[in-house]
């Protein structure tokens, strides 16, 4: 396996593989877990984000292409997906290797897009100028096309070096293949290629309002912003803000931050964060019987993601309410797919829709994507709901179930307990399995209403539901109880906040960080629990820009790398083995 | 009981309602109202596996019949004379005797309804005991391979195609229901939904609680408004004149059957039963006609202008008010509805789309019929005498 440099100052594999195992328990330790100050936070003055280098998701990917070459752009492509870790795939980005399978598909997929943008039907709007002559190099028309895609593909301003090393690629390969797209294509796919591209390298410089602290650059500001909102590389506009210094200026800075969380591509980045949050991505393998549940088909899969998704977008976004309202809110949208499990009528596409006064249905949890993930595909699960609610919204971590648990209590069909409470009161006397099941039943089992499917019943094999139960001490009767218990767990902001932080800074939160988070919430509940202003608060406090961990600025600047074609790009894999 | 509303009331109390689809007892749906929407459609008749109701065996077929014709014996003829004629006798059908034996469907027992209230001498028995079925569509199809069940290749499309083409989409909605079980008075509504029906993860199987809206804009002539009462468990409408549609291989087409009368077993996922009536014999058979080319035909043996002076020899109601034929013959559709949900249209545009119903046969035959004494029939000296007792119209 190839594996690029994860922080460059740590050269031995063991030793990253360390650091990022104690990252990730970290991140799931007591010292981190989301708690609410009992008195006001204070920001410690040195507080830092550590500075990383991240892969690209293909998401990242693609959203960047789309900016530089337009949406039609696109390319089918399986980029090998990050390991999650504390509650975020995107915190797994800074800690993923690459192998070569990897790579060559990451190949594929230059070769593919760079052979699209130079193709006769798209280099008349994509390709700026043309050759003196088809079948040769042409070094000034490659500049005029090379040289500003190269600027965005990696994020900051290319070197003179860099800029003539792409020319010469282009020149080189045109006058060997008699044709000067070919050549500007084989020059562009190298720049795709390029570890410049794929990964995004924080770099750092002195801070000169904190002598002795270091802050990230300005071009490394911009693509973490833009990542953080937008989940794509910086627009022309922000790059230029970062080359004015503006991104360093309080008043620019927040110049910058009206027009990007004005933008129309904050939906994208909300929608990617909730989608790594909420874990979607187990949505792509998730099958129901169909013997059991008939309506459940992949279509609403696909739909059930998309309700969570819009429901957020319009909730916090839209509308910009209370972040904890999400979990009481009746409102929503649905599909014909979604209805059909919902026993209500719904035209074709999406239709707002709000549950009435006197129903179950009620915010996040009694949504199909929540319900139908946590449960099994013949069968609901109060456990994994309740270890569902606890690890995605409050932070928490269930520990798994032994190997040699005995489930037949629960999994007998034939049994005379009918009601999940039956049987999961019966699964508990096993001391062993009680543990984890007292912090995840008395949750999960107030949703048993609602079948494998997301279906909603009155009744289990003819008994009547027993929904109530309590969460961290609070007592609840029935599914909106377990809303409203939720909706005011302070956990539930507090996780948020956690999660926030990780995903724009790009790694999980350390024990460092406690009173960051503590700061953070604090301002998140004085603005009323909205999003926009937690993204704003974040972007805008002293520890997203300032960084630690120095080395990885002076080794990457020193050694930043010349602008790669493949070939150099497959070499510099192999240096890194 | 509560009095049900009027059918006009219905897309209000509709409105009202919406959400509220599912049963809150078996027996009783929520709102007293329930809707199902068309799943599986063929003519009903009776098919056993020995084909008991067919003694003289099955008809030949439009193929086997033109080698009746045009033997194989070195004759030269133009394919003017062969093929499209006989594409002229099926496009242009008529009432003349044709010297092929057609085998008709036989009694004693024929699944159908009562039409009528008198039990006649053709009138069959139902496969459950009731006598007095009024069903010459049995006669006319039962014998015929490609009608036959269970998998007769027509009957096969053109119930497939109930399912999976959008035009096809009829819905039945029952308001003022007291009880799935026995009600003596509900209000029904026919309409054709716009939907596409829910299917199961396999995509052939219907599944219950989709959504249906109910097409104003080209679906206006398929509305009715009707009474019926359940007992039971099961649905009797009173008679209406109903317009139906049945696209066949996105061929779209319309059927139409006089004094229908639905009778339906409900349940609160799907409602199982028979659509009665007098079906309009050239609306049927420009349907035909249309869908199903000599190909089709060619499948399971049946043959368009036999079928046509069959129907026109069996017909048993509407007599035409010049000749005194009759242009109508009983018979049944063998039907599945799946319970779906629906979205009510507004009260305002639902009405006025009642405005521009027209409540007719949409086809009454070409303009000018063709003269029976064209179709002209001589078969070869070698070809075994076979009786003209087919001829004529009753």
């Amino acid at each position: 396996m190839a594996r690029f440099r994860l922080l460059p100052r740590y050269r031995q594999p063991w030793l990253v593989f360390m650091l990022a195992l104690g990252a990730l328990l970290a991140g799931e330790s007591a010292a981190t877990a989301p708690s609410v100050p009992a008195v006001a936070a204070v920001l410690p003055e040195a507080a830092a984000s550590q500075a990383r280098m991240r892969l690209l998701s293909q998401e990242q990917f693609f959203n960047s292409l789309g900016y530089v070459f337009g949406p039609d752009i696109a390319i089918s492509s399986h980029f090998a997906p990050f390991r999650r870790t504390d509650g975020l795939l995107a915190s797994g980005a800074a800690a993923a290797g690459v192998t070569i399978g990897q790579m060559q598909e990451f190949q594929r997929t230059a070769g593919a897009i760079a052979t699209a943008v130079v193709s006769p039907a798209n280099r008349g709007f994509l390709v700026p100028c043309s050759p003196r002559h088809e079948d040769a190099a042409d070094a000034r028309c490659a500049a005029r096309f090379l040289v500003p895609v190269a600027r965005l593909l990696h994020r900051r301003a290319p070197t003179r070096e860099q800029q003539a090393a792409l020319v010469a690629t282009a020149g080189e390969a045109a006058d060997r293949l008699h044709d000067f797209h070919a050549g500007l294509g084989v020059a562009l796919e190298g720049l795709l290629l390029s570890p410049e591209t794929l990964f995004m390298i924080e770099r750092s410089e002195p801070d000169p309002s904190h002598p002795g602290l270091r802050r990230l650059d300005g071009y490394s500001l911009a693509s973490r912003l833009s990542f953080f909102l937008w989940n794509a590389s910086p627009d022309e506009e922000l790059l230029k803000s970062a080359e004015r210094g503006e991104l360093h200026d309080a008043k620019g800075l927040s110049r910058t931050l009206d027009r990007m969380l004005a933008s129309p591509r904050l939906e994208t980045g909300v929608r990617a964060f909730f989608d790594d949050l909420l874990r979607f991505d187990d949505l792509a393998v998730l099958a129901k019987d169909p013997a059991i549940y008939p309506a459940f088909s992949g279509e609403t899969v696909e739909d059930a993601r998309e309700q969570t998704l819009r429901t957020i977008v319009d909730h916090l976004l839209v509308r910009q309410r209370d972040y904890r309202d999400l979990f009481t809110t009746r409102d929503t949208f649905i599909s014909p797919a979604l209805a059909v499990l919902y026993g209500v009528p719904a035209p074709p596409g999406w239709t707002p829709y709000t549950s009435p006064p006197d129903s179950q249905r009620v915010g996040l949890l009694t949504q199909i994507s929540f319900l139908a993930v946590h449960a099994h595909p013949g069968r609901s699960s109060a456990t994994l709901r309740g270890k569902g609610l606890r690890e995605k919204l409050l932070c928490q971590q269930v520990p798994r179930a032994p190997p040699n648990v005995d489930f037949s209590i629960v999994e007998n069909p034939d049994s005379t307990l009918r009601t999940a409470r039956e049987k999961l009161s019966a699964h508990r006397s096993n001391p062993i399995c009680a543990g984890c099941h007292k912090i995840t039943d008395p949750i999960g089992l107030a949703l048993e209403h609602f079948d494998g499917a997301g279906q909603y019943r009155e009744t289990e094999k003819g008994a009547p539901i027993d929904a109530s139960g309590t969460l961290d001490g609070k007592a609840f009767e029935d599914v909106p109880g377990l809303a409203s218990v939720l909706r005011d767990n302070p956990l539930l902001p507090a996780c948020l906040v956690k999660r926030v932080y990780s995903y724009g800074t790009g790694g999980p939160a350390t024990p460092a960080d406690k009173p960051v988070l503590a700061w953070l919430g604090e301002h998140f509940a004085e603005d009323g629990y909205r999003l926009p202003d937690l993204l704003r608060t974040i972007a805008t406090s002293q520890p997203f820009s300032m960084v630690t961990d120095p080395a990885v600025a002076t080794a990457a600047g020193s050694a930043a790398p010349a602008v790669a074609t493949s070939a150099a790009a497959g070499a510099a894999a192999g240096a890194r083995r | 009981m509560k009095h049900p509303p009027p059918p006009r009331l219905l897309p209000m109390l509709g409105l009202l309602l919406a959400g509220f689809a599912h049963a809150d007892s078996p027996d009783r749906p929520t709102g007293g109202s329930i809707a199902y929407v068309l799943t599986n459609m063929s003519w009903a008749m009776q098919s056993t596996p020995g084909a008991a109701e067919c003694p003289k065996g099955l008809n030949e077929g439009t193929r086997e019949q033109f080698k009746q014709l045009f033997p194989d014996n070195g004759t030269k003829r133009s394919f003017e004379s062969t093929q499209l004629r006989r594409e002229i006798d099926g496009f242009h059908p008529t009432i003349a005797a044709e010297p092929f034996v057609y085998r008709e469907g036989e009694g004693p027992v024929a699944p159908g309804l009562d039409l009528d209230g008198i039990a006649g001498p053709e009138d069959f028995r139902s496969p459950d005991g009731h006598g007095g079925i009024d069903n010459q569509m049995h006669r006319v199809l039962g014998c015929t391979a490609n009608y036959r069940g269970p998998d007769g290749p027509i009957r096969f499309f053109e119930d497939e195609m109930v399912l999976r083409e959008n035009y096809n989409r009829v819905v039945v909605q029952l308001g003022g229901v007291d009880s799935l079980k026995d009600d003596d008075a509900v209000e029904v509504r026919i309409f054709r939904g716009r939907d596409k029906v829910l299917v199961d993860a396999g995509g052939l199987k219907a599944v219950p609680g989709g959504t249906q809206r109910v097409d104003l804009r080209r679906g206006a002539n398929y509305i009715r408004e009707m009474h019926g009462r359940i007992s039971g468990g099961v649905l009797r409408t009173e008679p209406v004149d109903l317009l139906y549609p049945w696209d066949v291989f996105y061929f779209p087409s319309d059927q139409y059957m006089y004094k229908a009368r639905l009778e339906l077993t409900l349940a609160p996922t799907a409602a199982t039963g028979l659509i009665g009536g007098y079906v309009d014999i050239e609306t049927w058979y420009l349907h035909m006609i249309r869908n199903w080319s000599t190909h089709y035909q060619s499948y399971g043996n049946s043959s368009a202008p036999s079928i046509y002076k069959a129907m026109r020899r069996l017909a048993d109601a509407e007599p035409d008010s010049q000749t005194g034929r009759n242009r109508a013959i009983s018979g049944a559709l063998a039907t599945v509805f799946t319970q779906v949900n629906i979205i009510e249209p507004d009260p305002a545009e639902y009405a006025e789309a009642l405005t521009r119903r027209r409540i007719a046969a949409p086809y009454r035959g070409m303009p000018a019929e063709r003269d029976p004494a064209e179709e002209q029939f001589e078969l070869p000296a070698s070809t075994p005498a076979v009786a003209a007792a087919n001829g004529g119209s009753r």
